[in-house]
């Protein structure tokens, strides 16, 4: 008769015996390459830094193959590795084009209100349509895309690493070389010329 | 109690779920009794579902996503095969 724990103990076993298949790295490029390219675009949004990172990605994976468990999809493992590359190039764009606070920035940093509250605006325009309609809509989501590319630099970037790659604020400052305080701004920039563009491409009207 | 900017910093790090339940319960306090707190909530809070969603789309399908060409597949096929080639399997 089986015990309790003998049991649990074969389902634990069973489980880790239950692994995902490991392609062979030759097929990776026919099977996850358009996926991480798509994917390295929509954070990049340069065709050149991100076929980089797709080869990056792929080369680092061939390295560490030996110690992937096969415990989830490898697409997914991939991914992972190719989000520090994304990590990587945003760094080095940033080194290369350092972040200056623009004047306008400057200004909202340096308010009373921002310095008391950390709020960048107490009046946001309310939106000229409502987006939680447009979220079973799949072309809602191609044009959000498309619209993340209206957002000026280094704002996208800052939307980019917090926002998408869910970075925790420390590390999205280390990356970009800026303060918590400067970071909200950027937030702020980001929301707000996302808005407009998702207004004006949604709904087809000019709001400025 | 939190001040206005407490609140904004705690909302805009998206740590108020790991604050002790004491905490949060006079946080969520705050954002109800402050009309400015209770719109820049609206707005983070906002912009995180739409992006939760986003990301749930990109996952899903894509219909429009840019692709490698097949120059670029080819030259990357190439590399792999010669880099497979240095870590040969058991």
């Amino acid at each position: 008769m089986h015990s309790a724990s003998d049991n649990r103990d074969q389902i634990i076993a069973n489980q880790s015996q239950q692994k995902v298949e490991i392609s062979p790295p030759e097929t990776w490029v026919d099977r996850y390459g358009n996926y991480l390219y798509a994917y390295a675009m929509s954070r990049l949004r340069n065709a050149d830094a991100a076929a980089d990172c797709v080869q990056d990605t792929f080369l680092a994976g061939i390295k560490a193959l030996e110690r992937f468990d096969g415990s989830r999809d490898i697409k997914f493992w991939l991914r992972g590795i190719m989000r520090n590359k994304i990590v990587d190039q945003i760094r080095k764009s940033i080194k290369e084009n350092k972040v200056d606070i623009d004047n306008e920035d400057e200004a909202l940093l340096e308010s009373f209100w921002f310095r008391y509250s950390g709020i960048a605006t107490t009046n946001p325009d309310p939106w000229q349509f409502n987006p939680r309609k447009a979220y079973d809509n799949t072309e809602f989501w191609d044009v959000f895309n498309v619209c993340i590319d209206k957002v000026k630099q280094p704002a996208r970037q800052a939307f980019v690493l917090r926002m998408l790659e869910d970075m925790e604020t420390e590390e999205v400052c280390k990356v970009m070389d800026i303060t918590p305080n400067y970071l909200w701004v950027l937030l702020h920039r980001a929301r707000q010329q996302l808005k407009v563009a998702l207004e004006e491409k949604w709904t087809g009207k000019d709001v400025k | 109690m939190f001040t206005c900017k407490q609140v904004s910093d705690s909302l805009s790090k998206g740590d108020y779920a790991k604050l002790p339940l004491a905490k949060r319960f006079f946080l969520r306090l705050h954002v109800k009794l402050c009309i400015f707190c209770g719109k820049y909530n609206r707005q983070v809070m906002d912009g995180q579902d739409m992006c939760r969603h986003f990301k749930q789309h990109e996952a899903t399908n894509c219909k429009c996503a840019p692709e490698l060409q097949e120059g670029q597949k080819d030259e990357l096929k190439a590399l792999l095969a010669t880099e497979s080639a240095k870590y040969p399997k058991d």
